[in-house]
């Protein structure tokens, strides 16, 4: 059978990624995953004063600096010993979820769901509802989510100042504290979101629609009202399971949560775990068991994989070797794992998520529909801490450091951002930062191969997938984009020269 | 993703009343496939007009000059941008590190970046200082850190409607960079009484003690607000200065750096003794509202 080379470019928010995939017929039989821009903040960050940190990490990335702030800010203070007010962990928790639900509704239907409006699926039943919902700045979910997903960041500028990039939370805490002022204007906004996310995005209401615990109850929701099953959510649903994205898109099995939210007795109010995919059992996370390893990227080469604490980031560019990527191979116990909304809410043990899940498995769709969950959790949760910031209005926000600057040492932060799992190993040696390693969700998820040439998720979740149209496969950008990398795929064929773009 | 938050006028609306049509954008483009290899290659045979085109990212160079750090299809994005100018009537680097170089030319600026007309500082990047685009423009910088979202899309609009653009002396437009940072602060009445913070939390000028460049930054951060709400100075924290070409600054970010008790930069064209010399009355003429710091920035 003729075997062939296909190269996809995607152009995300974090970065460039690049697949190349070898093709026998219409099947996938191999896939690299290409991390193709190299960017250099580690190097950038070391010489430079701990607290920096906190102003260059969050320009990591345009759409989730409040989560590099936030893992920043904990190594630091982690460092430092660094106690923080709990009005201080109320509003770094709101702001995070803000920025999480922001990404959330961009990338369900301003980056997924376009991809249903493909020609391909026009003879589809769904097709012509998909399109008025679906279409680039035409559909109704497409225009209300660019309305809407402008508003929510106004609750990170409230308490900090502005998103995207601001450096709100300092080591004590944060530096504006909730007033009634703030507490009601961010309100507002949870106001109305909320109000156009029951009656766009699920139409009907947020309480009872989080009541759904099963598959089944799911699946009858969705038949019991034409609003129901002609709300954005509703309508993913539909046309992703009418195309079979129930059944693709699965990966490893192994996930990984690091928890979210810090609560006021020094917990999480999302658990992190690590969810053996093999024994289905969720163990306790140790960050110590990470290691990256970097046989396929180019970076110095060493042997095994490292702890953060020991890793190194020696750009060496070889790109004529079999090594292929910007991005390192982070792996967990030694496992290939996937990391984002499913695994997420797998491990916190969302009823609902937990019986898709055991129903059909990590799918594709039930990827996207984790997501769109989370987005109705949050908006619930920030409600919540507004209340309780209300109830706490004259507590501190911010407690001073007994040192002003952070002292000698190692530290680390980890929470959930938007994609998954975040962490940044700091140490800090003569009062300056000596080494910084940050994991970001899609190294977890876009890994190349490790040393023992173990596949990463995003590319064994390609292989062995069926394409209708190997010139033009938009099956790939419904698995990967599930993932939410907010990209645009290009492909062109090696073989020929002949060039071709995946409809986005 | 700051442009999606600009509200006036917003990228709808921008497509919507301002006849602008979007070629092509990375994230939201939705075409039928080819669009964006056919659309390089028509532009570049003169078949497609190219209004405006608009970069975000510094240029990398490296390694060792080949720009292949950041590659489009095996070929470096650097000689893709060089060429797409050649074709375009207005060249717009929206942020920071398209004008200037920004955070990734930081030192030891690992990949080699420059601006597109700038280096840090220096005129002069990618392109030369006296390169004109077809409408005879040198690159407009819309910078910041992000740049600011609505300065993005006014430019946008004021290109597309003919409006006058008037550029300052790094190419920026004036009518986003002609006031600093510190214009329109709601602690200005604490600086203007010399009540200044040490610790962050307070309701203080962050100018004396905690890196604010607010005084030295031209930005529109605080006359028109971010996300329709606030500004970093507001909610406490220190202007970085990110829409300057020397962004971030290669010393403690959070830390005044200073002469006795203080600035060594002062506020935008200030004599030195003059300014000590206002300094030490001001406080004097402080009244206790402004020294209990009874006022919610």
């Amino acid at each position: 059978m003729a075997r062939r080379i296909i190269q996809i470019d995607l152009n995300r928010v974090e970065g460039d990624l690049e697949f190349q995939l070898e093709l026998e017929g219409r099947e996938v039989v191999d896939a690299r995953c290409i991390g193709s821009l190299y960017r250099g903040f580690e190097q950038i960050l070391i010489g430079r004063k701990p607290k920096d940190a906190l102003v260059i990490t969050p320009r990591i990335c345009g759409i989730c600096g409040t989560a590099h702030l936030y893992s920043a800010v904990l190594a630091l203070e982690q460092i430092g010993r660094i106690a923080v007010p709990p009005n201080a962990s109320r509003i770094r928790n709101l702001c995070l979820m803000a920025e999480t639900v922001q990404s959330d509704l961009r990338q369900s239907f301003l980056f997924f769901t376009a991809d249903f409006c493909h020609p391909k699926y026009a003879g589809r039943p769904l097709y012509e509802k998909t399109l008025g919902a679906f279409l680039p700045f035409k559909g109704w979910a497409h225009r209300g989510t660019l309305e809407h997903s402008r508003h929510v960041p106004g609750i990170v500028a409230i308490f900090g100042g502005q998103w995207p990039h601001s450096s709100y939370m300092v080591p004590g805490g944060v530096t504006a504290p909730p007033t009634s002022r703030r507490i009601l204007d961010s309100l507002s906004i949870i106001n109305n979101l909320t109000r156009w996310f029951e009656q766009a995005v699920i139409g009907t209401d947020l309480g009872p629609w989080l009541e759904l615990e099963s598959a089944d109850q799911l699946f009858a929701w969705l038949e019991a009202a034409d609003t129901h099953a002609n709300s954005a959510i509703g309508l993913m649903t539909r046309m992703s399971r009418d195309i079979g994205l129930h059944r693709s898109g699965f990966g490893t099995s192994h996930m990984l949560s690091c928890g979210a939210y810090c609560d006021s007795a020094g917990g999480q109010m999302f658990k992190s775990g690590f969810l053996d995919g093999d024994t289905g059992k969720i163990e306790p996370f140790d960050q110590a068991e990470i290691a990256e390893h970097v046989r396929y990227s180019w970076f110095e080469p060493y042997e095994g994989g490292r702890h953060p604490f020991r890793g190194e980031t020696i750009p060496d560019f070889q790109p004529h070797s079999n090594r292929y990527s910007w991005s390192k191979a982070p792996r967990y116990r030694n496992e290939v794992v996937q990391t984002g909304p499913l695994a997420e809410l797998l491990i916190d043990g969302d009823p609902l998520i937990g019986s898709l899940y055991r129903a059909e498995g990590g799918n594709t769709w039930l990827r996207q529909f984790a997501r769109l969950r989370r987005t109705a959790l949050l908006l619930q949760k920030m409600r919540e801490i507004l209340h309780e910031l209300a109830a706490h209005l004259d507590d501190p926000h911010f407690t001073s450091p007994a040192a002003d600057e952070i002292p000698d040492g190692e530290g680390f932060g980890l929470i959930t951002a938007a994609r998954g799992a975040l962490g940044h190993w700091v140490q800090v040696t003569d009062g300056a930062i000596s080494r910084y390693q940050v994991i970001t969700p899609t190294a977890w998820n876009a890994s190349p191969k490790d040393s023992e040439g173990r596949h990463g998720h995003w590319e064994s979740s390609l292989i062995g997938l069926t394409v209708d149209d190997p010139d033009d496969p938009v099956e790939i950008g419904h698995i990967i984009r599930s993932h939410d990398p907010c990209l645009v795929c290009t492909v062109h064929l090696l073989d020929t020269g002949k060039r071709m773009t995946v409809w986005p | 993703m700051s442009i999606l938050c600009a509200d006036s006028p917003s990228l709808e609306e921008l497509l919507d009343q301002y006849g602008i049509d979007i070629l092509w954008q990375p994230s939201l483009s939705s075409e039928p496939k080819g669009k964006l290899d056919a659309l390089i290659e028509a532009i570049l045979r003169d078949e497609q007009r190219l209004d405006i085109l608009c970069i975000e990212g510094s240029i990398m160079t490296g390694p060792n000059g080949s720009g292949l750090y950041d590659p489009y299809r095996g070929r470096s994005k650097m000689s893709l941008v060089r060429e797409l100018a050649e074709k375009c009537r207005y060249l717009v680097a929206m942020g920071t590190c398209a004008a200037f170089g920004g955070v990734h030319a930081a030192p030891p600026n690992p990949t080699d970046c420059t601006g597109i007309q700038f280096d840090k500082k220096l005129p002069g990047g990618l392109l030369p200082a006296e390169w004109r685009s077809r409408a005879g423009a040198p690159v407009i910088n819309v910078s910041g850190c992000p740049a600011h979202p609505n300065a993005m899309t006014k430019t946008l609009a004021m290109l597309a409607s003919g409006l006058p653009l008037e550029l300052d002396h790094l190419n920026r437009p004036k009518d986003f960079f002609n006031s600093l940072v510190h214009q329109g602060c709601t602690r200005n009445e604490y600086h203007e009484y010399d009540v200044e913070d040490s610790a962050f939390g307070e309701k203080g000028c962050l100018f004396f003690n905690l890196g604010c460049q607010g005084p030295t930054t031209h930005a529109i951060c605080n006359t028109e607000l971010w996300n329709g709400r606030s500004s970093k100075t507001r909610a406490g924290v220190p202007c970085f200065g990110c829409t300057s070409p020397d962004f971030p600054l290669d010393q403690d970010l959070f830390r005044t750096e200073k002469i006795g008790a203080v600035p060594i930069n002062l506020p935008l064209g200030v004599e030195r003794a003059n300014y000590m010399a206002y300094k030490s009355l001001a406080h004097e003429a402080a009244p206790e509202r402004v020294l209990n710091k009874e006022m919610d920035p």
